[in-house]
């Protein structure tokens, strides 16, 4: 039996497609191959853009551009003898790579056994077999960077804790995991808990720590009980506790909740949270490798930074340093989200283009609109635009565009988003976050915020755009912790790619992408409206009033500027200026 | 009776030569059942029981498709193995009938991941 899978993304069967859907079948039935192959819709393929896509399995060949003209040749060929017709044949680039998700979907979260019979635990007992001075020899080799936000070489803070004396040290898994829009940490808390606490272990052996604590954020239950219960397991098992694997290393792991606080996942505050103290960051140095948790040397690792620990442990750090590129080895798992057709995770090997992730995996922007600009980095990141796109994702590179590869927050920007607005909502946030400790991030964020409302108002003025220049630049080299210095991010970068939104905010008057409320007006164009009044419906505020036939008209005394009739009308009869 | 590398290795092998040859997973991450994937593990669970089949169905983690989820993945013998996307209690049914019995594939929610 094979499979005749045909893509039908929209889910709408358009005629076009019935049309073959129908002949598919026909043709095989006219030729007595009913019961040789089944055909069937399918919702996605993973090939966008490419006219009708047709997949055959077993062999797995996917064939473009399909017309009916085309069944009588892959039903001789393909279904029949089971060859590939080449003219039609298209071969689908992998560009996802799974290192820190290699387990996710695959394995039972909650079983053990299930971890060790996929090459769980071997990273660990390897670890523990060559010594601490090897295990950071091999995260040398790896190249492996913090994966929390700073990009800090893993070997080289472990190497820091390492070489203080004394015999109290703690390692961290920082999973705070703060960013709006950012979830890949809770992904793989939940979907491989071991793989971190493997990581965490193999750590804490390298820097001499006995103690081993998880920091997740309350939010996160589900993670928090597969963390638990990977613990217990493995405490029951001998793979915590005393003398793992007969090499008389001792290490304990405890679970710690966060409260929910963005500034907690700032290593420093972090501490403080842990202590029982509130989630205040302080000055560094000391940095928290020599001087964290009780005052003891301190690691802080985050969450696919110990994932990762696990495979290079079990795989070699050389293996995993011949992934990515040049300073940014192995992959990056992204949270891709907003307005792309498949949000969800992906992971790509370093290097990987920004265009590559937006359309080859995530199948490109909602509705076919264009695209504007995507977002790194969360609120400490910044706004990419278009002709950058074809930039290879790594510390540097996206730190030379302005913005930060941060811990994995990747958002898809389209024509309707104003770079303005967007900027205010992170800018809002980072203020909300704001601890209040220091004053240039207490005082500077509310008044750059200020600016921002003025200006998304209608109330801007031109040395309003000097003024936030000045503002962030103070806040950037004063603020205490990194929620300060990178708070200004989102708007600097927006100014520096999208200046021209900005100027017609504050001369003009106007809100190119029609988000601004106070700066966009809509009005009904009689001749196209049809009197359906679906418009005055979707009012919230019963601006809109009319009927058949003196068709709608809006009352701009009481119109909030919410755009819903804008949104709803079928025939393009509401108009925005 | 901490646990060796052998004992390791061991559990390893054991483990690997229990696979079973027929099985379902369920995407089981915040995302997943946020998406209403106990109701289809409840199902799946329940008829695989029912019909008294060789079949495990285990929960998993999240294999990124956030958008599509319930994601179910099907692996029986005499069919390719699939992954559905936005299954719900019908298509879990259907699923259990067409797929896992009848060797067919069911329409409209196979995604490629
Ligand atoms: C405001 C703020 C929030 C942060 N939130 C997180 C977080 O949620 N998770 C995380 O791993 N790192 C976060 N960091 C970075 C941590 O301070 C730290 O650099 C990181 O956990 C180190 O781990 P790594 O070397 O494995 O990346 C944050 C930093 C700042 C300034």
């Amino acid at each position: 039996m094979k499979q005749i899978l045909m893509q039908d993304t929209s889910g709408t069967l358009k005629k076009e497609l019935r049309d073959l859907y129908v002949s598919f079948n026909s043709h095989l039935r006219d030729n007595g191959l009913a019961d040789k192959a089944q055909v069937v819709l399918v919702s996605d393929i993973g090939v966008h853009n490419k006219g009708m896509v047709v997949k055959v399995l077993p062999e797995g060949f996917i064939y473009i551009n399909v017309q009916s003209t085309h069944i009588a040749d892959i039903v001789a060929k393909t279904v029949v003898n089971g060859a590939k017709v080449d003219a039609l044949a298209y071969e689908r680039p992998n560009k996802q790579m799974r290192i820190v998700l290699r387990h996710c979907g695959i394995l039972d979260p909650e079983s053990i056994e299930d971890y060790i019979a996929h090459d769980g635990y071997q990273g660990l007992a390897n670890a523990l077999a060559m010594g601490p001075e090897k295990v950071i020899e091999e995260m040398k080799k790896s190249g492996l960077r913090g994966r929390g936000g700073a990009g800090f070489p893993t070997w080289l803070k472990w190497n820091l804790t390492r070489a203080v004396k004394g015999e109290a040290k703690y390692i961290i898994c920082n999973g705070d995991e703060g960013d709006p829009g950012a979830y890949m940490d809770r992904s793989v808390l939940e979907g491989d808990p071991h793989a971190v606490i493997e990581g965490m272990v193999i750590g804490g052996f390298a820097v001499g720590a006995r103690n081993g604590i998880f920091y997740i954020r309350a939010e996160y239950p589900l993670a928090v009980a597969r963390i638990q219960k990977a613990i217990d397991v493995c405490y029951a098992k001998g793979l915590l506790g005393k003398d793992i694997f007969g090499s008389g290393f001792d290490f304990d792991v405890e679970i710690r909740l966060g409260a929910g606080a963005f500034v907690c996942g700032e290593e420093t505050a972090l501490i403080a949270s842990v202590e029982g103290l509130r989630g205040y960051p302080r000055p560094r140095p000391p940095f928290p490798s020599v001087k964290g948790l009780w005052d003891k040397p301190t690691v802080i690792n985050n969450v696919e930074t110990l994932a990762n620990v696990s495979y290079i442990l079990f795989k070699g750090g050389e293996a995993f340093g011949k992934i990515g590129i040049e300073g940014s080895t192995g992959t990056k798992v992204f949270a891709l989200t907003g307005k792309v057709k498949n949000s969800g995770l992906v992971e790509v090997p370093m290097g990987t283009t920004l265009r590559e992730i937006v359309f080859d995996i995530g199948g490109g922007v909602f509705e076919n609109r264009a695209i504007k600009a995507i977002q790194t980095g969360g609120p400490s990141g910044g706004m990419i635009p278009q002709e950058f796109f074809d930039t290879p994702v790594g510390y540097e590179s996206l730190q030379k565009l302005g913005s930060i590869m941060g811990s994995g927050g990747m958002i898809v920007m389209d024509e309707n988003d104003c770079m303005v607005d967007i900027s205010k909502f992170y800018l809002g946030f980072c203020v909300d976050e704001s601890c209040g400790k220091c004053a240039p991030c207490r005082i500077g964020g509310v008044q750059m915020l200020e600016i921002l409302k003025k200006i998304t108002q209608g109330k801007g003025e031109l040395d309003d755009l000097e003024k936030l220049s000045e503002i962030a630049e103070a806040m950037q080299r004063a603020s205490l912790c990194g929620l300060g210095q990178t708070a200004a991010n989102p708007v600097l970068s927006t100014m520096k790619y999208f200046g021209m939104e900005y100027e017609k905010h504050v001369i003009n008057k106007k809100c190119p992408a029609g988000k601004c409320a106070s700066l966009v007006q809509y009005s009904i164009n009689k001749e196209r409206c049809t009197g359906c009044g679906l418009c005055a419906r979707n009012c919230p505020v019963n601006a809109i009033s009319g009927d058949r036939q003196t068709k709608y008209t809006i009352d701009m005394a009481k119109c909030i500027g919410c755009g819903n009739c804008y949104e709803v009308c079928k025939f393009g009869a509401v108009l925005r200026q | 009776m901490a646990m060796t590398r052998d004992d390791l290795n061991k559990l390893k092998a054991e483990t690997q030569a229990k696979e079973p040859k027929n099985w379902i997973r369920v995407g089981y991450s915040t995302c997943g059942v946020a998406a209403g994937a106990k109701e289809v593990f409840d199902v799946l669970t329940e008829e695989a029981k029912a019909r008294n089949m060789d079949l495990l169905v285990k929960k998993c983690g999240c294999v990124g498709l956030c958008s599509a989820e319930p994601l179910v993945e099907v692996n029986i013998e005499g069919a390719p193995r699939v992954f559905y996307g936005k299954v719900n209690k019908e298509v879990a049914h259907r699923i259990m009938d067409e797929h896992v019995c009848q060797k067919k594939l069911v329409e409209n929610h196979i995604y490629e991941i």
